[in-house]
């Protein structure tokens, strides 16, 4: 049974910005801010996602405000769309909860020289190849197999290992957020378990709400940025979205084991067991983050082995290399995560933990830790929607680091709990639906397509409208699905 | 008795039972049923012993799952019936099934992992209730 709605207060405060006052909850360090236009407030306000917004606000150490973005829906412990900035300094918190189950999940967008002309005729034999050459779906392995030693050496190293085996090119990195190795991870404090999970499933897409699509560009809003970021209109592209695997997901877990007694140990209180933290100056902290860190370097490469696979079924059948086809990545962006960043705080700069699960960073131009190629226009943030309507590339704006830490939305956001899709999906044939509409789908469960179907989400372009007002990044340009496989 | 109920992105589990050993065992089912489309196509080949310790029971019925959990991931094993002795510290458990095996079960989800959010498990009309929510 769906708990009944959100009822508490979400005050006004202008630029699509809605607080939670600190009194909402006893126990709120901070106030909540929700991004929203009015149209999809009206969704937020059906469950209880809002309400998780106020009980991370009791963390202790965060920074400014709890904040969710306009595709929150409501996770356990935290939302899904949240970002928490925490100060080691001031007893700031590092939480697992925070970062999700499925550490360094995001996205991937490969760039081609093909135009829909090239593709559209080939559009099913692509897709076919695609699906029956990926390993999708919940229990699939992978056909890269690497040992316990191998496995350490992905998360210690990063894409660039499997890079130095021909499954890439030295300039993928170039185009990755943080160039594919984020530094502090320690693969030697993450668990046998984990590894043996992470073993066989390097370069597999896994279920739930991961896919490789293939794309056309249908829309171009800025043409400028676009240019920058080489893309224009009708050009295909190829989009992937999954993350670290089942040894993300067991990282987490034996985390959330070990910081049980964490609140009793560190005295402080937590409104659900599922926001599970430590001080991230705290033996059990730093090594969650040395784990965590080394895990999303793991999702890294499992992103990094799928374009693999992606670039040579291209190759295949269109019957030229993957280099010859223009298929370059644009950038790859983690949205769920946790990074040590700087950020000015009520004019101080300080470093923080920003906690982003579902949300992605948004760098303005200038910034250091854009790539060079794009520093003069600003971060490439790629947003996921459903499989029937449209994703979208934006860029990072310097609102984002005015109000939300550098953080934008990540997707559209669920509007429906997947046992209602699926109520909903009875009787009809989806894939029939979807290719009435131009979509080529192919999925390996019977229940996968009607769980994600495209009305189980909200619309990415509303949602990518509530950011955009807010300034938290712009629009440049939007693209519809033309095959998609899923788990 | 279980079911499946609604979480926005994930599953909820549900199960109810006469004895919180009778619980476990139903949860145990009600994850099987997460999984598998047809759980009662997991036959009952081998047997796995497991052990675990802990007091608080909504910690102990979360070990439980994770740890079930974890035996597919890591060995393949789908686990369909279950015998479970619960005592104040802990609980010892043979859990009964088979490798997962592409050519007889279809996977449902992919369940990434057991929560902590809104675990419960509680005494109800006489008998033991327990939910939890797993992330898909």
């Amino acid at each position: 049974m769906a708990k009944e709605g959100y009822t508490g207060p979400l005050e006004n405060i202008g630029c699509c910005c809605h607080r939670i006052p600190k009194s909402y909850k006893p126990g709120m360090r901070v106030p909540g801010h929700i991004y929203a236009t009015d149209k999809l407030l009206e969704s937020i306000r059906k469950d209880q996602a809002a309400d998780q917004v106020a009980n991370v606000a009791t963390l202790p150490g965060i920074q400014v405000a709890s904040i969710a973005m306009p595709d929150i829906h409501w996770g356990y412990g935290f939302c899904i769309g949240g970002v928490c900035a925490t100060d080691p300094d001031e007893g700031g918190v590092i939480s697992p909860g925070g970062v999700g189950y499925d550490i360094n999940c995001g996205v991937r967008l490969v760039k081609t020289n093909l135009f829909l002309d090239d593709v559209k005729h080939h559009i099913k034999e692509l897709v076919k190849a695609l699906f029956y050459t990926i390993p999708s779906g919940a229990g699939r392995t992978g056909k890269y197999k690497f040992d316990t030693t191998e496995t350490r050496r992905l998360m210690g190293e990063g894409p660039k290992f499997v890079i130095a085996r021909g499954l890439g090119v030295a300039r993928d990195l170039d185009h990755t957020e943080a160039n594919g190795l984020i530094d502090g991870g320690d693969p030697h404090q993450v668990s046998d378990h984990a590894v043996k999970r992470g073993a066989e499933q390097c370069g597999t897409l896994g279920s739930g709400n991961h896919f490789l699509e293939v794309q056309v560009v249908d829309s171009v809003f800025d043409a400028e940025v676009a240019k920058a970021f080489g893309l224009e209109l009708n050009q295909i592209c190829v989009m992937i979205h999954s993350g670290s695997r089942g040894l993300g997901y067991q990282v987490c877990d034996d985390a959330l084991a070990t910081f049980r007694n964490c609140p009793q140990k560190y005295g402080f209180e937590l409104p659900d067991r599922q926001l599970a933290c430590a001080p991230a100056d705290s033996p059990e902290g730093r090594k969650y983050i040395a784990q965590m860190r080394a895990a999303a370097n793991y999702g890294f490469c499992n992103r990094q082995l799928l374009m693999h696979q992606a670039r040579e079924v291209f190759a295949q059948v269109f019957g030229r290399s993957w280099d010859d086809l223009g298929m370059e990545q644009l950038y790859d962006v983690a949205h769920n995560i946790a990074k040590f960043e700087e950020h000015t705080v009520e004019g101080k700069k300080k470093k923080v933990w920003v906690h982003r699960k579902g949300a992605t960073r948004a760098f303005p131009a200038g910034h250091p830790e854009v790539p060079e190629a794009f520093r003069a226009v600003g971060q490439p943030v790629i947003i996921p929607g459903d499989m029937g309507r449209a994703s979208w590339v934006l860029v990072g704006s310097q609102g984002a680091m005015e109000k939300t830490f550098g953080t934008t939305c990540h997707g559209a956001g669920r509007a429906m709990s997947r046992t209602a899709a699926l109520k909903d999906g009875v009787g009809r044939k989806i894939e029939r639906e979807l290719e009435h509409k131009g979509v080529i789908a192919m999925a390996s469960s019977r229940n996968g397509l009607a769980e994600e179907q495209p009305k189980a989400y909200k619309n990415v372009d509303d949602v990518v409208e509530a950011v955009h007002e807010a300034d938290l990044s712009r629009r440049v340009a939007r693209m519809r699905p033309l095959g998609v496989i899923k788990g | 008795m279980h079911e499946l109920f609604e979480h926005t992105a994930d599953l909820g589990l549900r199960a109810t039972a006469p004895t919180l050993p009778l619980l476990f065992a139903e949860m145990a089912k009600c994850l099987l049923s997460a999984m598998v489309e047809e759980p009662d196509g997991v036959r009952p080949a081998q047997n796995v012993q497991l052990e675990l310790t802990g007091s608080d029971r909504e910690f102990l019925l979360f070990d439980w799952l994770k740890e079930l959990l974890l035996r597919f991931e890591t060995d393949h094993m789908l686990f369909a019936a279950f015998d479970v002795i619960v005592t104040a510290d802990g609980l010892t458990a043979t859990a009964t099934g088979e490798p997962y095996n592409p050519e007889r079960h279809t996977l449902a989800h992919e369940v990434k992992a057991i929560t902590y959010h809104e675990l419960k498990v509680a005494e109800h009309d006489g008998g033991w209730l327990a939910e939890v929510i797993v992330d898909i």
